[in-house]
């Protein structure tokens, strides 16, 4: 049987084609849902993708809106129920004010944001890697990880800058809730380019089933998509070769290879 | 050189959609309000010798002033006034420049998100009704504060 993912769109959302598609191809029966249709259309569905855009337009802070919609409530009973969710940016900001990750507070009282980069919100648009902060062991959402993963990303956003209060952050980083860290291409931790504290790219909660990253693997999930020209140049004109799946597919293979083993349950 | 502190508020004239949403989010989070109100607030440190012409300076330069859409509105302090609460991050610093554009005899600015809320009366909400709505929605206190 195969996994039912909801990739829910609020009006702003930008980035639910890319991540259906990238579900899609890791195998997962994946389905925007629009905002429109309630909180009660998700509850057929195992788990849930919040995609990357501008919800509500970033009114009041980037996410602050989408947390309190239909669907998100919708989404934090069914991770309270133990389906895996997964934000990625503008989705993981909406998971961060929602209070499901780090989920350290009551739900709807954030104790962490991504929050304006540094040099005063300057948009960060750049490919990034990222490593696995933790064991694959600790992230049950993508057990399929290896250890110490690398993953290439794309970076595009504007509230990037992980903060909280100081015991908050000494809290996250030794009870393991920073999942990804920024990296270069060997896996070596590097600084977050818009100054995300911890070099924090991704966060997850207590159970690690619920997790919030800030770049988009979606957007180097096929060769066409790489940075490095390289294998690009090797593909040219061979269209099955441009398409095939590339670094940031390895998130969405790791997700639902978590998800096979909730399923068969 | 002496310096004063100059608090201005910026605020739209057309309807404010930013407004709207959060007084339909705050509604459906179950805070009693009827209207709500927004506006930037700006306080500068600036020199004596500049400040008696520094908000027609800010109305000149139409950085965060635009007389197409927003009116601007000199303080009578660096405070809230009644029944508002000011919004900024807990990081905050004067910057020595506004949108990129250096005033001069500014020394530095801070900007904040000042917000009002009035009933359905058109009155300005209780004190516990402005506090709820700090703690559920218009305040991340991750890492912002709220200034009363």
């Amino acid at each position: 049987m195969t996994a039912r993912v909801a990739v829910p769109i609020f009006p702003g959302t930008n980035s639910e084609d890319e991540t259906v598609r990238a579900l899609q191809a890791a195998g997962l029966d994946a389905e925007a849902v629009h905002w429109s249709r309630g909180g009660r259309a998700l509850r057929a569905f195992d788990a849930f993708v919040l995609p990357g855009g501008f919800a509500y337009e970033d009114r009041i802070r980037a996410g602050a809106v989408a947390a309190h919609d239909e669907l998100t409530e919708a989404i934090v009973a069914a991770a309270d129920a133990g389906k895996f969710v997964l934000g990625i940016c503008n989705g993981a900001q909406i998971l961060l004010e929602a209070g499901l990750v780090p989920g350290t507070g009551p739900i709807g009282r954030p104790t962490a944001a991504f929050t304006p980069n540094r040099n005063g919100g300057r948009f960060l648009c750049r490919h990034v890697y990222v490593r696995l902060g933790v064991a694959p062991e600790r992230i049950p959402a993508l057990g399929g990880l290896p250890r110490e993963a690398v993953i290439p990303m794309w970076a595009a956003h504007g509230d990037g800058r992980l903060a909280a209060a100081p015991d908050e952050l000494a809290r996250l980083d030794a009870d393991g809730y920073v999942a990804f860290v920024y990296s270069d291409a060997s896996g070596r931790r590097i600084p977050a380019p818009q100054g995300s504290a911890l070099d924090c790219a991704g966060l997850t909660n207590a159970a690690g089933t619920v997790v919030a990253i800030m770049p988009h693997p979606e957007r180097d999930a096929w060769t066409f998509m790489q940075r490095d020209g390289a294998a690009k140049l090797r593909a040219r004109g061979a269209t099955q070769a441009m398409l095939a799946p590339s670094g940031g597919s390895l998130f969405f293979t790791a997700f639902a290879h978590a998800l096979r083993g909730v399923v068969a349950r | 050189m002496a310096t004063l502190q100059k608090t201005f508020a910026v605020g739209l004239t057309i309807p404010d959609n930013e407004a709207f949403t959060a007084l339909e989010t705050l509604r459906r989070i179950g805070v009693g309000v009827g209207a709500v109100r927004r506006a930037d607030v700006w306080t500068f440190d600036v020199d004596a010798a500049a400040a008696a012409t520094l908000g027609q300076t800010i109305a000149t330069i139409e950085t965060v002033f635009n007389p197409n859409k927003h009116e601007l509105v000199e303080r009578p302090g660096s405070r809230p006034i009644a029944g508002e609460v000011w919004i900024a991050p807990h990081d905050e610093t004067a910057l020595p420049s506004v949108g990129g554009r250096v005033i001069p005899g500014v020394r530095g600015v801070r900007r904040r998100v000042a917000w009002q809320l009035l009933d359905e009366a058109g009155r300005i909400v209780e004190p516990a009704v402005l506090e709820h709505a700090v703690e559920t929605f218009l305040c991340n206190p991750a890492f912002q504060k709220a200034i009363r």
